[in-house]
């Protein structure tokens, strides 16, 4: 089965500036790709050159097996299998949401009677058939954010490209939309390109986590293999809380580490062959637990009902944990904890 | 018992805001509307006389404002989405010469058209080219639109940048839609408030002209409203041209009454700040720079504005009428005669009441803005708007009817007179920044120990003062260029410097009238650009890019 996304060294120039930098991705069909990124990292950048909003200066763009961008030439927005949603929502303020949503289905050559009927079915599969008749002035930004979200289903696309779709949008409605996009996009069966700067949502809701930086592709993996082997610090922080602490390189194996880190041994995997001597190790809340060898001191105490964060002090540096249920130890207290495992990057 | 409730005092100092404010209102618009009706309506039961005569007259001036208004908003519209949506290059140059007939005032670009392309004009000698129509309905409306365009661009460029903001267009390309169905289908409906809108405050800009129908449809037989109000009043001595003059005065303020509420209803949203990720990312990126576009909308603005601009200067400097205008046959003579005793003192008297009128319009443009009672401060702006609706013209004779007893032939009669009508647009200027201000940032200074006095003093002065210079300048511009009411309220001694220029144009004089025109367009136009091209006032009109 041909890919639905494939970008070949993309660069993309704003003026003098190159906001995407021979940038290579893959989206293998009916796969959810997101991208992960701070803001400025050129996410929204490639999504509107897939999209056909912005030329390319550099490389190729193919949808489906169909080239559609070359620094000579692209197609047009409209003639691309793509729907979008946008950060902001852009919902047209004089269409009602059924004319919004029947809109691109007038476009592919629906008469209005059937395009307004269809769009009426799709709000109501997403929850808000209801409000059918209101214009975008008269809707939250979560109802706006569907209205949006059901324009671009309602395209016959075969890739979906969202850029941050839940950026505006506060906790409950943002759980709300992102079950709805997985909830689609599994039905229809397209491929999806989702960018967000929320580690959290990118994990949670991508087959694979493209990270971003400075226009290019750093790292691209499974949500499991970016959060426990990230590429470089940098990406340790982006994809969740790190501590990073110094350690002892000991003894090694093909792909693991033993490492000392204050009188204990942890085993720790990297991707680097070379590591010997005092290397950085990144240690995640879970791969700490409270009782053991290594000793330290708590300096804060977060109690966030149902677990409890702490931050604690050992020689090499300060850990994280997060423990279920309410505090058992104050701060400044001494406390013992184990750290079962590590993650020690070339980069 | 004492502090439980506030004291007379403490009423009366939160009423004091407001009672001035109406006050103010009713002595400069109130009382002189409120004369004049009834003065018309005495006039009105003493019978109309010649009812063809009055009728034609309005027929031409709705002409003039109707052709205006398509004319104007056609051109601003296509101006617009050259320099907003098209690759066109060096568009923040493009912008400023759009803008630039602005900074020229309505009377001084009809003396430039002539000098350019009237009959014996720098065209006419240099090319043997002369343009039909320049005296007349065709030349009137030319220039009117001419120099209306900028504000119908602004308001296109606005509603673009806001309400039909460039993401719209994407989300209908997304959705299938080709770029010409985009258009029909998003771009057209969401402008078409701001273009209708822009269209009916043109509308009113154009039944209001005086400068221009009176230079160029004058001489042709083709006459206005106010053309007549001003032959009735400045030029006849007769009663029953008076009294005509206050029916036709009442006229016209009805006329623009209308269409100005039409405006401002049509206007009220558009440009209110409406920023997208996707318009942010898109800003500036529309490809490779084309210089066709470039290339052709200045030739547009050189022969519009430039080229008239350049004859009104080259007369200026040239000897006398019918000598080339080589640098062989330059002179300042003609400066010389226009800075002379007589009309230095119009210059400092048009200097002075500018001056004085745009600090008492930001004055009360900012007690109005300030009034945070909500039906109070609603209710006074719409008054100060009724002030700026009134033609001129109308505003003239009203003046006349109820200060004219006392103040005939003063100064202080012209001030008050361009008080009552550029208020309106001192509010306007502070309460953009005064709505936008959020009472949190006053309340913060509160709370960190600031006194009312001293929050005003270092919150909301500071955020203000783009505003309120941006504000005053305009005001002052206005009034600088201010030809109607002052030709209709001058007396001896008191004649302003676009007066000047009027009578000494209608004397015949070409080189000295040209020579006072550049005085009085010139500076402003040279000190403006520069400001333009680099301040944070032109980012905000012009953008950025």
């Amino acid at each position: 089965m041909t890919d639905a996304l494939v970008c070949r060294s993309v660069s993309v120039d704003y003026g003098d500036v190159r906001a995407v930098a021979a940038l290579d991705l893959d989206v293998a069909a009916g796969e959810t790709v997101a991208l992960l990124g701070p803001s400025g990292s050129g996410k929204s950048t490639l999504l509107y050159a897939v999209a056909g909003f912005v030329d390319i200066a550099e490389g190729d763009i193919e949808l489906c097996g169909e080239v559609v961008a070359t620094p000579r030439g692209a197609t047009p927005p409209e003639k691309r299998p793509i729907g979008l949603v946008f950060q902001n929502y852009a919902l047209w303020p004089h269409l009602t949401a059924e004319q919004t949503v029947a809109y691109p289905l007038q476009r592919a050559g629906s008469g209005k009677r059937e395009a307004l009927a269809e769009a009426r079915d799709l709000l109501g599969l997403l929850g808000i058939g209801n409000l059918a008749d209101r214009k975008p002035a008269e809707l939250s930004g979560g109802q706006q954010q569907r209205v949006g979200l059901a324009r671009a289903m309602a395209r016959p696309a075969r890739l979906y490209l969202l850029d941050e779709p839940t950026a505006h949008l506060d906790a409950s409605a943002r759980t709300a939309v992102q079950e709805r996009i997985a909830h689609r996009r599994r039905e229809a069966g397209a491929a999806a390109v989702y960018s967000t700067h929320d580690s959290a949502e990118a994990l949670a809701i991508a087959d694979r986590v493209a990270i971003m930086r400075a226009g290019s592709v750093l790292q691209v993996d499974t949500p499991q293999a970016v959060y426990e082997r990230p590429i470089d610090l940098w990406a340790a922080r982006l994809t969740g809380p790190a501590a990073i602490v110094d350690v002892e390189v000991v003894a090694r194996s093909e792909g693991t580490l033993e490492v000392a880190l204050d009188g204990t041994r942890v085993t720790a995997e990297t991707d680097d062959a070379a590591a010997g001597g005092r290397v950085q190790m990144l240690v995640r809340p879970e791969w700490v637990t409270l009782g053991g060898d290594l000793g330290g001191v708590v300096r804060d105490v977060w109690f966030r009902g149902p677990y409890t964060d702490y931050t604690i002090e050992i020689t090499g540096g300060t850990l994280e944990t997060r423990v279920a249920g309410p505090p058992v130890a104050r701060r400044g207290e001494r406390v013992a904890c184990t750290v079962s495992r590590g993650w020690v990057s070339a980069g | 018992m004492r502090g439980r409730r506030p004291s007379g005092w403490i009423r009366a100092r939160r009423w004091a805001p407001a009672i001035g404010v109406a006050s103010a209102l009713v002595f400069l618009v109130g009382w002189p509307l409120v004369e004049l009706l009834r003065v018309a309506g005495e006039e009105w039961r003493g019978g109309l006389g010649d009812a063809g005569g009055t009728m034609r007259l309005f027929g031409n001036t709705v002409l003039v404002g109707g052709l205006a208004a398509v004319v104007t908003v056609a051109l601003g519209t296509g101006a617009a989405l050259v320099t907003e949506r098209t690759p066109a290059a060096g568009r923040r140059w493009l912008r400023l010469g759009l803008v630039l007939p602005f900074l020229v005032p309505p009377f001084v670009s009809a003396l430039s058209w002539l000098r350019a392309y009237g009959p014996s004009g720098l065209m006419d000698d240099a090319l043997g080219i002369e343009m039909p129509g320049v005296f007349g309905p065709a030349g009137v409306i030319a220039v009117i639109s001419i120099n209306a365009m900028p504000l119908a661009y602004l308001l296109a460029v606005a509603a673009l940048t806001s309400r039909a903001g460039r993401d719209f267009e994407l989300a209908g390309r997304v959705s299938g839609a080709g770029p010409l169905t985009v258009a029909r289908t998003v771009t057209l409906p969401l402008l078409a408030p701001a273009l209708l809108g822009a269209a009916a405050l043109v509308f009113v800009l154009g039944i209001n002209a005086f400068g221009v129908p009176q230079i160029l449809g004058t001489p042709a037989s083709f006459e206005v409203v106010t053309t007549r109000i001003y032959q009735d009043l400045a030029r006849s001595a007769q009663p029953e041209a008076f009294s005509r003059a206050i029916l036709l005065a009442t006229g016209l303020v009805l006329l623009a009454f209308v269409f100005t509420v039409i405006a401002d209803v049509l206007l009220s949203g558009v440009g209110r700040g409406r920023r997208t990720a996707a318009t942010d990312v898109l800003a500036g990126r529309r490809g490779r720079p084309r210089r066709g576009l470039t290339v052709a909308t200045w030739a547009i603005i050189a022969v519009v504005t430039i080229i008239p601009l350049v004859a009104l200067v080259l007369v200026a400097l040239t000897k006398g009428v019918g000598v080339a205008p080589t640098p062989g046959n330059w002179t300042l003579a003609n400066f010389a005669e226009a800075i002379d005793g007589r009309l230095l003192g119009a210059l400092g008297r048009s200097l002075l009441l500018a001056v004085l009128a745009a600090t008492g319009a930001v004055l009360l443009g900012a007690a109005v803005a300030l009034l945070r009672r909500r039906y109070t401060g609603r209710a006074a702006s719409f008054a100060v708007m009724l002030g700026f609706a009134v033609p001129g013209s109308t505003l003239a004779v009203a003046m006349l009817l109820s200060y004219g007893s006392v103040l005939r032939d003063t100064l202080t009669i012209i001030l008050l007179a361009y008080l009552a009508k550029l208020w309106a647009v001192g509010h306007r200027s502070l309460a953009g920044s005064a709505g936008n201000l959020p009472p949190d940032l006053v309340f913060a200074a509160r709370a960190s120990g600031a006194t009312p006095v001293t929050a005003l003093r270092t919150v909301v002065a500071p955020l203000l003062r783009p505003a309120i210079v941006g504000g005053w300048l305009l005001v002052f511009l206005i009034a600088f260029h201010e030809l109607t009411m002052s030709s209709l309220l001058y007396g001896p001694g008191t004649d302003t410097v676009a007066v000047a220029v009027l009578n000494l144009q209608q004397l015949g004089d070409v080189p000295v009238s040209s020579a006072l025109a550049v005085i009085l367009t010139l500076p402003l136009i040279v000190a403006a650009v520069p400001l333009l091209a680099t301040s944070r006032l032109s980012r905000r009109l012009l953008g950025n890019g």
